[in-house]
């Protein structure tokens, strides 16, 4: 569902992804992980069509971002760090504009606004202006605006940040839900626990560089640690151990099927 | 059940609702503040209206035919003066609106085609240039229609004339502004300031050419080469020229030849957004990637002897506040749209200062040159004026989510304001009283006047940052990360209006007196000693506007949460 073939991006003369080459299936739950800086938003932010890659590609259900954007970004939804919500829209209102932007009929649209309502649990506050909701409305305001289409790819990025955990667990519920129903779910995020408890597969990036793809037990192999991802990731991008890997091989497996 | 394209007409839905949903919030609120907005709107307009108004009347005294060869200039050199300014401002606007706003990355991943991104964006800043129309081309060119008896089609064609204009110069600022951004996103900036500057020799150059003629304005060949400098707004292919006439043939009643050109503005206009549209479909979202991709040139930030300067001209402030004062400095010499306007308008104040000494000065009665040295005292205290409310009123604003910052320095919170008036009130002195000696010392003013500016210039400085400091703590907006938005919303604007109050008070106390009683002098001119209260007066109102608004200021911050 998702591919990048050698992806590499510049900011000037700073590379911040380098050739890069990934492929997630369909239903697949993605997790991407890397230091602050290594390269994640801005591999997101080519993934949405925000950014062009400077050489490789991109596609997105078959659909090359660069040249078939409008038709790539008809089957994704992105969620960022820092949603976007208008102001002076009602939760209502703006699922509503969601739900026509992605061309649904206006009897498919008004059923999946009401199922977004319903399954989000937004019906207290869904005729409120959102510039009064708190973050955690404002977070499921935006996953159900986010699904209220039945997207094809869901890219989130550091999801669970500022919510409470009962928040978390139904996000991390839904988010499995999602990827079982079919869904690709590509997650950034730093909270580990989150990754290891819902990842098929953990892509960890450092410097621009993939360097590791692949299961728990392939990470753990590859980092020679038998501990819980945290200790995974640290040993992975330790600076001596990045740069040996650099070294030794430029690109990691990023191929390999889901479990 | 589900289309590959967004439903027709979708943002204008999206805008509408927007609208309806900010007008109801609007009605459920405190009335205060839009009547406040209507109010000071209306009054604007109103003046505007009325100065045209007896302009007009006055060329038709002077039997000038407002039909005729002049006012057609005049309406020439009006239109193509606001289109200039819509394609800067609409370049701006419309530079912020398609780069760099949350909403634009928000809509560039949803599967809106990038023209109709650019056509909504574009939508938006055509409606404010439409706004600034109205608000000054409409009163003057409604005060024409009155003047000449137009027709009741002139004021039904008038609002299409606008509508069908304004498009041209959006277009013009949208492919610029594109195409800046995708051959140089490095150098967007220094691009910007070399059109500036480019314009403002060009202005300064035509400016010299016409003084010169106006000198020599005594024979018939000397009038026509002053009206022939003014020909360039007025070619048959410029499009000012087309909506002048325009109107001017619909106010004679011919509207066969006013629909001509109404159609040659709005295909014209219609054109030139096409052309807009499609750079936007190939350019938009290559340019986003380009600006988000190279970013600014890197350049470290040094300086350190501007802040040593500044520090050490601050002795009689306590090392906290100078601290504070010095980071207000260093954030506003970090900003070039800050401090470029002021140089901007510095610059334009002291063009027109020499170009006025070479009008006036070789035979410049007292009676001129008395009333000369006051209009700049005015023009000097509007220049504070704008500083102090574009500048100073939105620092603390923008403290916004940093306050906690300051909230939990270990100083008293009083200190953090008269740090900010400390910064604001020196930056006024400082422009303020050069411009206005620059102006006394150019028309060769007697030393009284030199004195009675300066101290007048004073006042208006101290009082006004004084006015902007106290009310950005008493009216904070803390929503919003841009200035512009913050001094266009009710404090900003309440400020404005309580600072030219101000201006309007002390001009008339401390140097009207003097003003008058040099005109007129015993016949009719005020006695000294209204002169000598005044200034007393005056310093009064000066210290109250420091004070006051100071004190409310700190009071607020003191009981403000964080």
């Amino acid at each position: 569902m998702i591919q990048l073939d050698k992806v590499t991006k510049q900011y000037g003369t700073k590379t911040a992804v380098h050739e890069m080459s990934l492929e997630v299936p369909a239903g697949e739950l993605f997790a991407f992980l890397g230091p602050n800086g290594a390269g994640k938003t801005t591999t997101i932010k080519m993934l949405c069509g925000l950014l062009f890659p400077t050489s490789g590609s991109i596609r997105v259900g078959g659909f090359d971002l660069r040249t078939d954007g409008g038709r790539a970004r008809q089957l994704l939804s992105y969620v960022p760090d820092q949603p976007y919500l208008y102001e002076k829209l009602t939760g209502r209102e703006f699922l509503q504009f969601i739900a026509d932007m992605y061309g649904l009929s206006r009897d498919h649209g008004r059923r999946r606004v009401a199922e977004a309502i319903e399954q989000f649990r937004l019906g207290e506050f869904i005729d409120d202006l959102t510039e009064r909701y708190s973050h955690g409305m404002r977070q499921r305001t935006v996953f159900a605006s986010a699904l209220v289409h039945e997207p094809k790819v869901l890219i989130v990025d550091e999801p669970t940040v500022g919510l409470d955990p009962r928040s978390v667990r139904q996000l991390k519920d839904l988010l499995r839900r999602q990827a079982d129903g079919g869904t690709t779910v590509f997650l950034s995020s730093h909270s580990l626990d989150v990754v290891q408890e819902l990842a098929d597969r953990i892509a960890i990036v450092d410097h621009g560089r993939l360097i590791g793809c692949g299961d728990l037990e392939t990470l753990r192999t590859q980092a020679a640690v038998d501990g819980s991802l945290e200790e995974v990731f640290l040993k992975l991008t330790e600076p001596e151990a990045a740069e040996d890997f650099a070294a030794a091989k430029p690109q990691a497996n990023g191929q390999e099927a889901p479990r | 059940m589900i289309s590959p394209t967004p439903r027709p007409l979708l943002m204008l839905r999206l805008r509408a609702t927007m609208i309806r949903n900010h007008f109801r919030t609007l009605l459920g609120q405190s009335m205060v503040r839009p009547l406040t907005v209507v109010l000071i709107t209306l009054l604007i307009w109103a003046l505007v209206f009325y100065a045209s108004l007896e302009g007009f009347k006055f060329l038709r005294d002077e039997k000038i035919p407002l039909h005729g060869e002049i006012v057609g200039i005049l309406l020439d050199l009006l239109f193509l003066t606001l289109g200039a300014l819509l394609v800067f401002t609409g370049g701006l606007i419309l530079y912020g609106s398609l780069f760099t706003a949350p909403e634009t990355a928000f809509l560039l991943c949803t599967p809106l085609a990038d023209d109709r991104v650019f056509a909504y964006k574009f939508q938006t800043a055509t409606a404010i240039s439409i706004w600034a129309f109205l608000l000054l081309g409409g009163p003057i060119l409604i005060a024409y229609g009155i003047t000449c008896y137009a027709p009741w089609y002139y004021y039904a064609l008038l609002p299409l004339f606008f509508l069908g204009f304004v498009q041209l110069p959006a277009s013009v600022s949208a492919i610029v502004c594109l195409l800046v951004v995708n051959l140089l996103p490095r150098r967007r900036k220094q691009v910007l300031m070399v059109c500036i500057a480019a314009v403002v020799v060009l202005l300064a150059a035509w400016v010299v050419q016409v003084v010169r003629d106006a000198q020599q304005f005594q024979d018939h060949e000397a009038v026509h080469r002053l009206l022939g400098r003014f020909t360039f707004a007025g070619t048959a292919l410029t499009p000012s020229h087309w909506a002048a006439r325009g109107l001017q043939a619909a106010a004679r009643g011919e509207a066969g030849r006013s629909l001509f050109q109404l159609a040659l503005v709005w295909s014209n206009g219609l054109f030139a957004y096409l052309i807009a549209a499609f750079t936007a479909k190939r350019l938009y979202r290559r340019g986003y990637n380009r600006l988000a991709t190279g970013g600014s040139l890197r350049r470290r930030y040094g300086g350190a002897w501007m802040d040593r300067l500044l520090t050490a001209s601050l002795p009689f402030t306590t090392e906290r506040t100078r601290l504070l004062i010095v980071k207000d400095f260093r954030t506003f010499r970090r900003d070039p749209q800050q401090w470029a306007q002021i140089l901007i308008f510095t610059g334009l104040i002291t063009l027109s200062i020499t170009v006025a000494r070479r009008i006036f000065v070789a035979d410049l009665g007292r009676h001129y040159q008395n009333f000369i040295s006051f209009f700049y005292v005015g023009v000097v205290g509007l220049l504070i004026c704008i500083y102090t409310g574009r500048f100073v009123f939105p620092l603390f604003s923008l403290e916004g989510r940093k306050f906690w910052i300051l909230g939990l320095l270990p100083i008293e919170r009083g200190q953090l304001l008269w740090g900010k008036f400390a910064f604001a009130s020196a930056g006024a002195v400082l422009i303020g009283e050069f411009l206005v000696l620059l102006s006394d010392l150019t028309l060769g003013m007697a030393w009284p006047a030199v004195v009675l500016h300066a101290l007048t210039v004073a006042v208006l400085a101290f009082g006004l940052s004084g006015l902007s400091v106290g009310m950005g703590a008493c009216l904070p907006n803390f929503r919003e990360t841009d200035p512009s938005r913050i001094v266009s919303g009710f404090g900003g604007t309440m400020n404005l209006l309580v600072s030219l109050l101000f201006l309007l008070a002390v001009l008339a106390l401390m140097a009207g007196p003097w003003h008058a009683l040099m005109a007129w002098g015993d016949e009719g001119g005020p006695a000294l000693w209204i002169v000598w209260a005044g200034l007393a007066a005056g310093a009064a109102v000066g210290a109250a506007a420091v004070i006051l608004p100071l004190r409310m200021g700190i009071r607020a911050l003191r009981e403000m949460e964080f």
